[in-house]
């Protein structure tokens, strides 16, 4: 049988619920008109059931609501069933799963939640804000997991003076830090107003960033894999410009900066 | 505003530097701008593969000094320029609010002599953390012969400070950087070594230098043998408590009969990399890596090398082997042998547990045995064979260590 359930911690509780003893048990947050043919229902949250099943769990595993809030973040389809397949076996053992790499479900599990902790880590260094005239930052981001408000900690920590919005634009919503309060808001489309400075600081940056590559040694594949592209499209120093002229034939590549050869130990 | 130009010529000089890492520092904020994150942080890649994540400036390129294989030595006809360390402070502030940067990494030439030069350094520090009340990653390149009381003021500011040792021997040295001496680089990194311990010991409030330091090496350009330079790199971890040491492959730009027509291939400075991991974080000892007066083999990496003239060790059972032993197998990487001990506390561990938990049977197959089966050669020519195969076709993806010293920590492993 297949359980939708809205994608929330109470519904997924309760579908967990509905569903722990059923060994064909598919759960998804997918649209429902895809289990044509196959027989499905919906649960929707039911926050006692759901709170006594969290009580339960936490029985066997202290940490295993941190788990399900993280696995619930990933944007991957197959999120519900690796959180369900996990739990059940949690709920089977009674005792905490999470060493157990050698079950498929754990290190499903495991991944997913590295992988949604890694788009954390990547944003830390990707996001780019933008000064708005108040003084205010501002930075759109499109993330694969919702992660905004996992970001505000960290950002608060560093810019406690400066309100921000963290904005991410796939699921319409802002994680703001107002100067007193981090809170997360509902938002469709920003109207920003930038500082004076603003784009003189971009082109300082882009012009840093060109001149910092060393053409001779190029590594696409490498700076690919650690900054996958689908996170340059808010980064003023517009890698793909970058790269354009760096894939360039030689002829239209007069302009480049690497005439200067390598001074080596141009400092101390 | 710096203006354009300007922040190209003096980037364009400090960008040759490796050491480009913002870790170890937990500087908190105190009501500013900015703090200090301890696994250090990447804000963004350049095409050549490296990471951006400190802001790389030279104070100045305008050099008294004339070191053979430098740009910016006095005899060489290259546009100078030498910034103010309030352009600098701004530079540093405006770009880390934005989230470009994770901070300053500052360095200059001799500019004037080196008091001068260190004195704009403390300067320039001194203003970003007081008046700018800037919180985040700072590295300061020491000037070799500068007074040690701006040393010294110097890492009360600083998260981390270097002085470069560029080549591995005093005679080296000599030859091909006049200016310098092998005293005067190391003594400035003891004098630092000696007033962190202190600084500890007492508990003083403020911090020094709490990110250490660390130093680069030239390889290739003098004809120290890779063995004499981990020595020397091992002697810097035990002795002088440094951080990291960076290599560098030789490239010829600058010609002079001094020094080698041909670049140093960077396999080479791959392997010194691998050992130097070996080193910091698998329990090696550079006596069984390589002896003092040649290289490291370049067709397997060090770990592989050692195993093969260890078979007499293996193969070790996973499901038993201590965590030492298991970071000692070739395709076993400090995660995989976290793992490793982690799952098998539950169950008994096969191969196919194992592929699922990315351990690198290809290699490691040769030397361990997992509930009893063993899979691989057991004839040293066979394995050998083996091994080095997979490594040609490998390394046309291998990532260089070199090149991604922040992200290394989770990449590195062999
Ligand atoms: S002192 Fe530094 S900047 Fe000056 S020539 Fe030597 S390496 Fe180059």
């Amino acid at each position: 049988m297949i359980y939708f359930f809205d994608g929330s911690k109470d519904a997924f509780l309760t579908a967990f619920l509905c569903a722990f003893r059923d060994e064909d048990a598919y759960l998804t947050t997918g649209s429902r008109q895809l289990s044509l043919g196959q027989q499905s229902v919906f649960v929707p949250a039911d926050r006692k059931r759901a709170r006594r099943c969290a009580q339960r769990l936490t029985s066997f595993d202290g940490r295993c609501m941190h788990d399900l809030d993280m696995l619930l973040r990933s944007g991957e389809a197959e999120r519900g069933q690796t959180a369900f397949c996990y739990f059940r076996l949690l709920a089977d053992r009674k005792r905490p799963v999470r060493g157990e790499f050698a079950e498929d479900a754990v290190r499903q599990a495991s991944e997913c939640i590295r992988r949604v902790g890694l788009e954390v880590h990547r944003l830390k260094g990707f996001v780019r804000f933008m000064e708005c005239e108040s003084g205010a930052l501002y930075a759109p981001i499109a993330p694969d997991h919702d992660v905004s408000d996992l970001l505000l900690p960290h950002f608060r920590a560093r810019l406690p003076n400066i309100p921000f919005v963290i904005h991410d634009v796939r699921r319409s919503k802002a994680a703001v830090w107002d100067g007193e309060h981090t809170f997360t808001a509902p938002l469709a489309r920003a109207e920003i107003a930038l500082s004076a400075d603003e784009a003189g600081w971009q082109t300082l940056w882009r012009q840093y960033y060109a001149s910092v590559n060393i053409p001779s040694r190029e590594r696409l594949k490498q700076m690919k894999g650690y900054m996958p592209v689908r996170y340059w499209k808010f980064m003023p120093e517009n890698p793909s410009a970058v790269v354009d002229a760096f894939t360039a034939p030689p002829a239209s590549r007069a302009g480049s900066q690497d005439g200067a050869p390598r001074p080596h130990g141009s400092a101390q | 505003m710096i203006a354009e130009e300007k922040l190209k010529i003096l980037t364009n000089s400090a960008k040759y530097d490796v050491s480009c890492s913002s870790s170890g520092s937990g500087r908190r904020n105190a009501g500013g701008i900015g703090n200090g994150m301890p696994d250090g942080c990447c804000h963004s890649f350049t095409p050549d593969g490296r990471c951006v994540s400190l802001l790389k400036l030279l104070m100045s390129n305008d050099c008294v000094f004339d070191c053979k294989y430098c740009m910016s030595r006095r005899s060489c006809d290259v546009p100078r320029a030498t910034a103010t360390p309030e352009e600098i402070c701004e530079l540093t502030v405006d770009f880390y609010k934005r989230n470009y940067i994770e901070g300053l990494f500052l360095s200059s030439a001799v500019h004037i002599s080196p008091d001068h030069t260190m004195e704009l350094l403390v300067r320039t520090v001194r203003l970003l953390r007081t008046k700018y009340r800037f919180f985040g990653y700072v590295h300061v390149k020491g000037i070799p012969k500068a007074d040690p009381l701006l040393v010294t003021e110097a890492a009360k500011y600083a998260d981390r400070m270097s002085y470069n040792l560029e080549l591995p021997s005093e005679k080296s040295l000599k030859l091909l950087a006049p200016q310098k001496s092998r005293e005067s680089l190391l003594l400035p990194m003891k004098q630092l070594q000696r007033e962190r311990a202190v600084f500890r010991a007492e508990k003083r409030k403020g911090s020094f230098l709490p990110a250490g330091q660390t130093t680069q090496m030239i390889v290739g350009a003098s004809p120290e043998r890779d063995g004499q330079i981990l020595r020397l790199t091992q002697s810097l971890y035990r002795a002088n408590g440094l951080r990291r040491v960076y290599y560098s492959s030789y490239s010829p730009v600058v010609e002079d009969s001094l020094l080698p027509a041909v670049q140093s291939p960077a396999l080479r400075e791959h392997r010194l990399y691998q050992a130097d991991w070996l080193l910091r974080f698998y329990g090696f000892d550079v006596e069984e890596l390589v002896p003092e007066d040649e290289n490291l083999p370049l067709d397997v990496d060090p770990k592989c090398a050692w195993a093969l003239r260890n078979l007499h060790l293996f193969p070790v059972e996973v499901n038993r082997a201590p965590l030492e032993m298991l970071l000692r197998v070739p395709g076993i990487g400090g995660r995989s042998a976290q793992k490793i001990i982690a799952a098998r506390r539950y169950t008994a561990l096969t191969f196919e547990h194992l592929k699922k938990m990315r351990v690198v049977l290809r290699r490691a197959r040769h030397f361990i045995t997992a509930s009893g089966k063993f899979y691989g050669e057991k004839n040293e020519l066979a394995v050998r064979g083996l091994l080095t195969a997979g490594e040609h076709a490998e390394r046309a993806q291998q990532l260089s260590l070199f090149d991604t010293a922040a992200l290394s920590a989770r990449t590195g492993e062999l």
